[in-house]
């Protein structure tokens, strides 16, 4: 049995004890007396606001309750912002205006970009960020590194840079991140790698290193994505067994734990499982499940849940569907109340911090300017779910990868909403708490604990993933949504509804020209040929690593100055075997 | 791939589904996983009544050409999402035309990435349909069956992975006239049963790369089945799965049980004839059945020379294990996934179950065909293969 049934219990207990709590204070006069005392205290430190129009609001809008077991109600079924169990955000600020005299806090908005080889790409990050205030740097790579081969392996020519950019060895990885400071506060870096992460991230800790010195690695600050779980269970970039995948993830985390207090080493992701098909529901559950696997596996190398608990983050996707008001927010309320109450961490350890993407899958080539009003609907959900950083998609994602027209586009979304709307910038909560968000919090959360309960049933996430679990009712999910597309009970605007039915031209498509795509190459075979006497040994040495059971991640931090990917990925396949996909 | 719905108009001439099903092989190319989209139409085509032979993702143009001729689909269907496209379809293209196949036909989709200028290009050199964003299933069925609803077989022995694949479809829809298979060979032929998810697919492939480090020369054919579904189509998937069977001196033939009961295909007595022939020249033949129930005995034929029957620890139940008919005539018992809670009662049941039938002499394994190298497949393999 795994850690989920205690889990499941443990939430409908909190939800009991909070009614049992309610009841109490009615009943007890003193603990009445003192409830309603508290929320005179609360409300009157809550400070005023000005807006730009003259309206003076309060900074922490509170519900209108006056009654004792209401207000019991509220402060411990929902917390205030910033309080267990989270609800409503993970901290009490989130993205108001700074009162006087503090720092500008990081923006939210985290845009994912790569292209071509590693020069466009950090051309791109400097576009990116030279109006912020902070540099949140997020990288795509592109297809060849997801699979952890070499820009010169044969057949993969034509994908090089293409969706992302091309990672071959630490010299690319110098070139990347080029005029950025990792050693400044405002600098962090997100990379989506998966199944190579491991070997991508060395390259980073590597790079890093000869910029900056050995001292820099307890500075970097960013997230890996490094969810090998739910490449298994939906997006498919998977290099190595199971077994072996999750040995080198934890590895690493288990590195980064011990010397890189700035970094989260692991980013649990529903982003991937949601656009392979699965419904928000099954979104979150996989999710925060596998959040919850390896929370287990961490425990079990004897880690202490406060080192390794505050550095797991989340990463959700965010579509149109009315789930989406409040699937974050029950996800940070099932999560906190587990890692409290099961695990025992401590607050910071309780808290899900999540980064947002809004969906690609409902994203559509049929009159694809609409994608720009489907991304600000979805943005609007996100932020209403309090997200710690979003991406907003550019609406010609259907064809290409983002033109710089596009990206523009979709950053300036966030910014407008955050900065021009009044939605978000003078007051939390301004879209929480409605009856409307309630009744899907009520009505998702029992969801979410049924499936939770259907894997347990399975034999916990991996016991469900040996049976498929996972990747066939997300393959189900998948052919009913495309279904209900063809019988339009899923509407569509500009393709199933109110299509004009005319050819409309598509946007200017970023292909990468064969010249950069031969640079990348050449390149690889420069640092190869430069290298190829340091090789071997250094691939001796990580395969010693492998079978003595010692820590892969701190070798890879080696064998990366003189090995690219493709040579490493070989390497441990040799050793430990490659995957047999699921389908 | 996505796809979207563009109203159409119904055609006038539906096209039929001919008297066996169309055979097609899927896959998303390398470096590319994106299965959504190909693993919806997949399901589609099979309710329409297609036997679709997926290969899964992140595949080379060469594996899926080698897959294409020993399959002898009627064509190749590659879902490609992330760029690259207009040279994959391209390579494959030629790959094709240097085996000599260019009656494998080539479609595929790929969402809004595919442009319709790319379409243009590629139709050029040779792709027969791109199905953009915004075609219906219904339209991509039709075009499929009208594009490949017609597919003819040249024999020329089976001295080749394009001969031996085009008799065993020859086999497969009955061909009048067709020869028969000439002297056996010394090929072992070893068949695997057992139950659905007791990792038969992996312990094969897992046993073909022991076979393959040991001895690079070894020559092996093997036919994998999955079951028909009662719309007649079927997904043929275990390709998808044995990577290190996707190799030149490894014949994979996925075939689908066609109607018939108990494990195999009405076709497969005859598909061994030719696999076992001298001509065919394997050294080691292995056969898969479909998950199987208690009653299944499919290994009827003489030419299976070892039958062996895998279980998973789930399987240990005593009652349960009586009834398992396949346990009196097994060569071997392999309890797979050794690992598991419960796989050493389930080994101690097994062998109890074994000398109560008074089969002491039947040996029984345990494995974990998932490990990388697991002794437990290197001991099996050994045993049998003499």
């Amino acid at each position: 049995m795994s850690e989920l049934t205690k889990i499941i219990e443990g939430v409908r207990k909190f939800n009991k004890d909070v009614e049992t709590k309610v009841s109490e204070v009615r009943a007890d006069p003193q603990q009445s007396k003192e409830i309603l005392e508290q929320w005179e205290s609360i409300q009157e430190k809550v400070p005023t606001v000005t807006t730009p129009t003259g309206l003076q609001l309060p900074r922490l809008p509170l519900p209108v309750i006056d009654e004792p077991g209401a207000i019991a109600r509220y402060l411990h079924g929902e917390g205030l912002p910033g309080q267990f169990p989270f609800l409503s955000s993970a901290y009490a600020e989130m993205y108001l205006d700074p009162l006087e005299d503090s720092i500008p806090p990081e923006e939210p908005t985290r845009l994912f970009a790569g292209l071509g080889i590693p020069e466009d790409t950090n051309e791109r990050f400097h576009f990116l960020t030279k109006n912020q205030n902070s540099h949140r740097l997020s990288t795509a790579f592109d297809g060849p590194t997801l699979y952890g081969m070499d820009s010169d392996s044969p057949g993969v020519f034509g994908k090089i840079g293409e969706g992302g950019v091309a990672i071959d060895t630490v010299e690319d990885m110098e070139v990347l991140f080029d005029g950025f400071d990792f050693r400044e506060l405002t600098t962090s870096t997100s990379m989506t790698i998966n199944g190579p992460a491991p070997a991508i991230m060395a390259m980073f800790v590597a790079a890093a290193r000869r910029r900056f010195g050995p001292d820099v690695i307890g500075q970097l600050r960013g997230t890996v994505q490094a969810d090998i779980l739910k490449e298994v269970q939906g997006q498919n970039e998977v290099l190595f067994p199971l077994d072996a995948s999750l040995r080198f993830l934890l590895d690493m985390m288990e590195y980064c734990v011990e010397n890189m207090p700035k970094w989260y080493p692991v980013s649990i992701s529903g982003y991937h499982i949601s656009q392979a098909g699965a419904t928000p529901v099954q979104q979150a559950a996989y999710t925060i499940s596998n959040g919850f696997a390896y929370a287990e596996m961490m425990r079990e190398r004897g880690i202490d849940v406060n080192d390794f608990a505050p550095r797991f983050s989340f990463f959700f996707d965010c579509g149109l569907d009315v789930e989406f008001m409040a699937l974050s927010r029950v996800c940070r309320k099932i999560w906190a109340i587990a890692m409290r109450d099961v695990f025992g961490a401590n607050s910071r350890g309780q808290k899900l911090k999540l980064h947002t993407q809004t969906s690609g899958r409902s994203l559509v080539a049929a009159e694809f300017k609409n994608n720009l009003t489907r991304t600000a609907a979805e943005i609007i959900m996100a932020y209403m779910n309090a997200t710690n950083s979003c991406h907003s998609n550019s609406a010609d994602e259907p064809f290409t990868t983002p033109s710089e027209e596009y990206v523009k586009l979709a950053s300036h979304g966030q910014s407008i909403l955050l900065e021009e709307t009044g939605l978000f910038r003078h007051m939390m909560n301004g879209m929480s708490g409605s009856p409307g968000m309630k009744a899907v919090e009520k009505s998702v959360e029992k969801a979410i604990l049924d499936e939770l309960e259907e894997i347990e049933r399975l034999g916990g996430v991996l016991g469900a993933m040996e049976h498929r679990y996972q990747r066939s009712q997300i393959q189900a999910a998948s052919y009913r949504y495309e279904k209900q597309i063809f019988s339009g009970e899923r509407r569509i605007i500009g393709l199933n509804r109110y299509s004009e039915g005319v050819e409309k031209p598509v946007p200017e498509l970023v292909r990468i020209p064969n010249e950069q795509k031969q640079k990348q190459v050449d390149k690889l075979k420069d640092f190869k040929k430069r290298n190829a006497d340091k090789a071997p040994a250094a691939l001796k040495r990580l395969a010693e690593v492998v079978h003595s059971g010692g820590n892969v991640f701190a070798e890879l931090i080696e064998t990366v100055e003189v090995c690219s990917l493709g040579q490493i990925t070989d390497c441990l396949q040799e050793h430990v075997g490659k995957f047999r996909p699921m389908v | 791939m996505k796809i979207s719905y563009i109203p159409t108009m119904k055609d006038q001439n539906t096209p039929r589904m001919p008297e066996f099903p169309v055979r097609l092989l899927t896959a998303v190319p390398l470096c590319d996983g994106h299965d959504s989209a190909v693993t919806t139409v997949n399901q589609e085509l099979i309710r329409q009544g297609f036997e679709i032979v997926y290969m899964g993702y992140h595949r080379s143009a060469e594996d899926m050409v080698r897959s294409a001729i020993q399959e002898d689909v009627a064509a190749l269907g590659i879902s490609s999402y992330n760029g690259g496209h207009i040279e994959f379809f391209k390579e494959v293209i030629q790959l094709l035309e240097k085996a000599g196949r260019n009656d494998i036909g080539v479609f595929g989709g790929g969402g809004g990435t595919i442009t319709p200028d790319d379409v243009v290009i590629m139709k050029q050199y040779g792709v027969d349909e791109v199905f953009l964003a915004g075609t219906t299933f219904e339209s991509i069925c039709n075009r499929l069956i009208e594009l490949y609803g017609n597919k003819k077989v040249v024999l020329q022995g089976v001295s080749t992975d394009t001969a031996l694949g085009q008799m065993l479809t020859a086999v497969e829809m009955k061909l009048k006239d067709r020869p028969k298979a000439g002297k056996r060979s010394k090929a072992k032929v070893i068949g695997f049963t057992g139950p659905g998810g007791a990792g038969k697919t992996t312990l094969i492939d897992e046993w073909v790369r022991g076979a393959l480090m040991e001895n690079p020369n070894i020559k092996i054919g093997i036919l994998s089945h999955d079951p028909s579904s009662i719309s007649q189509g079927g997904l043929l998937g275990d390709r998808a799965t044995m990577i290190y069977s996707q190799h030149d001196n490894v014949f994979l033939r996925s075939m689908a049980t066609r109607g018939k009961q108990g494990g195999l295909s009405p076709a497969t007595e005859e598909c061994l004839q030719w696999m076992v022939s001298d001509e065919a020249g394997f050294d080691l033949v292995l056969v898969e059945t479909v998950g199987t129930g208690q009653e299944a005995l499919p290994f009827t034929s003489d030419l299976i020379d070892t039958k062996v029957l895998v279980l998973h620890p789930e399987y240990g139940a005593r009652l349960q294990l009586q009834k398992i008919l396949m346990l009196e005539v097994a060569d071997a018992v392999v309890v797979n996934k050794s690992d598991w809670a419960g796989a050493t009662r389930a080994l101690e049941e097994v062998k109890r179950q074994v000398e109560m039938r008074g089969c002491e002499e039947i040996p029984v394994f345990t494995t974990k065909a998932s490990e990388h190298n697991d002794q437990g497949v290197v001991k099996l393999r050994n045993a049998l293969s003499v």
